[in-house]
């Protein structure tokens, strides 16, 4: 659907965006993209959409009117209720157009169309777009931190929305986010992008099993729980966190009954995104990119 | 990205977008209104009859000329900056109206709005005021110079919005301009000619000294001589022209 080579953006002397090998995006993919501040996610968002100048070449099979984005910024004029908005962005007519109508219904919209976009909370804002960009039923999408500033409670609210929605259909997604669990939910790859560069990209499965091999278990840093895992090998973590690495089911049934025997509490898991991209930015396993 | 063209529904939003803008409300369409009554009825008492008809039409000729400098050269670029410094076109432009989409509707809709202006200021103006009808003629050389006025403006706000991309800026250029606009050229009550000489050679590099200093006098007929009127267009014209140039070279993209 998408593949990009050789692709190179620089604004003025930084480079802020470098692939030198091929990257591929299938149809159906549901991709997470991420990366720290500055690592250019957006950038590769924005020369995929073709806003942003670039050496280099993406080929892609879509028409430019099949991509839609999200973008992290997304205003509007303060002039008029939303409803107009909506409309003259999308030529499209509220009481006329039932899907439009299935949208606005299906993100709790209904209430606030004769608001102006000012009055509207973070997470109606945010919906908002959403509807926008949905009702372009665009073969791919874009979602560049969609709920970023959002409260805990209206992200999950948003994402689960967004998966309910995407549920039974075949769109490609490209989703950029600093929330692991978000991730964790709605993608089956991972873009990982570090100062300008790909460190890594794969289905989640691989790169977990690549970066944390079989599994990992979680706990907290403490002094007394680094004496007892002391045996055991441990790969890169948040700095409040140990996370150990089970080899195979075996150990990770040793691993765990000698943590419940010491009465210590962990977390188990096969597809910690964090955990993960923290090892491949550290670079363990084999670069890909 | 952009593929949407022109639609009524943009139309309407965008109609929307200009009557939301107060300053358009009070300044392009009441304050002309307000101020050619007051300028007649209170200042105008001592004028001698035989000159109040030509008095009046100067007047209201010049406060004609508020319209396309209050609705366009404030009005649009205040809102267009603050467009700009959201990043709203931007956001349109990736729902898929071009750049040149939504600068077309934006002027139809300006053109839309200075035309209901105009004949409400017409039409209050000539029921209270007793305003001599002009000859077509000169009717007609009004108007189109209001057109083209506004045209002008529009791209003199256009690319200075642009070129700051900030309400903050803008905002004072335009309305720097625009008074010094207003003292120059007539719209004060001092009229051009009055002016020191400096001044004045100021003043007449603008079409607006123009026709608020000499439209009265062929309102119902007689001959002009247009040549340093249509000079003063071609003059602001080409400095718009090179505002927006300097705007559009500013924002073009580079790799």
């Amino acid at each position: 659907m998408v593949t990009i080579n050789n692709l190179r953006v620089a604004y003025g002397d930084k480079v802020a965006l470098s692939i030198t090998d091929s990257l591929t995006f299938d149809e159906g993919d549901r991709i997470g993209i991420i990366g720290s501040n500055g690592a250019g996610k957006t950038t590769l968002v924005k020369s995929i959409l073709g806003v942003t100048p670039y050496k280099g070449s993406i080929t892609t099979s879509l028409r430019q009117d099949e991509m839609a984005v999200h973008l992290q910024e997304n205003n509007y004029v303060d002039s008029m209720p939303i409803r107009y908005i909506i409309e003259g962005v999308l030529n499209k007519s509220i009481k006329k157009e039932k899907k439009l109508q299935d949208l606005i219904q299906f993100f709790d919209m209904g209430g606030c169309l004769n608001k102006k976009f000012s009055a509207l909370s973070g997470g109606q804002k945010q919906r908002m777009t959403i509807i926008l960009v949905l009702l372009q039923d665009a073969k791919l999408t874009f979602f560049d931190e969609v709920t970023s500033g959002l409260d805990f409670e209206t992200r999950q609210q948003l994402i689960h929305k967004l998966q309910e929605w995407y549920q039974d259909k075949g769109a490609t997604i490209c989703m950029v986010s600093h929330y692991y669990e978000e991730l964790d939910h709605f993608v089956n790859k991972i873009l990982i992008l570090d100062e300008g560069k790909v460190i890594d990209f794969g289905t989640k499965e691989e790169l977990f099993r690549k970066y944390c091999q079989h599994a990992i278990i979680i706990l907290d840093n403490t002094p007394g729980n680094q004496e007892i895992t002391k045996g055991y090998d441990t790969i890169a973590a948040p700095e409040h966190l140990i996370a150990l690495v089970c080899q195979n089911e075996k150990a990770e049934i040793a691993i765990m009954q000698n943590l419940i025997e010491h009465d210590i509490n962990f977390k188990r898991s096969n597809r910690d995104i964090e955990i993960m991209s923290i090892n491949a930015l550290q670079g363990g396993g084999k670069h890909a990119y | 990205m952009p593929t949407k063209r022109w639609n009524q529904k943009l139309f309407i939003y965008e109609l929307r977008n200009t009557l939301g803008n107060v300053f358009i409300l009070v300044f392009g369409i009441l304050f002309p209104i307000i101020m050619s009554i007051l300028t007649v009825k209170v200042f105008l008492q001592g004028v001698p009859e035989s000159m109040l008809a030509e008095t009046k039409t100067g007047v209201f000729i010049t406060m004609s000329l508020i319209i396309p400098m209050a609705t366009v050269l404030i009005g649009y670029a205040a809102t267009y900056s603050q467009e700009l410094e959201k990043n709203i076109p931007f956001r349109m432009k990736m729902f898929g109206y071009s750049d040149k989409t939504l600068l077309l509707v934006k002027m139809v809709c300006y053109l839309a709005v200075m035309t209901i202006s105009l004949i409400l200021f017409t039409v209050v103006d000539y029921a209270v005021l007793d305003i001599p009808v002009p000859a077509v003629k000169s009717a007609l050389i009004l108007i189109v110079s209001l057109y083209l006025l506004v045209c002008i403006l529009f791209l003199l706000a256009h690319g200075i919005a642009l070129y700051f991309k900030k309400f903050g800026p803008t905002y004072a250029i335009t309305m720097a301009f625009y008074f010094g606009i207003m003292i120059l050229c007539g719209m004060f009550g001092v009229m051009p000619s009055q002016l020191p000489k400096v001044l004045r050679f100021i003043a007449y590099l603008f079409p607006m000294s123009y026709i608020s200093e000499d439209f009265a006098g062929f309102w119902q007929g007689g001959s002009y001589n247009f040549v340093p009127f249509i000079q003063s267009m071609i003059f602001l014209a080409a400095v718009s022209g090179l505002v927006l140039f300097l705007a559009l070279r500013k924002n073009r993209r580079t790799s």
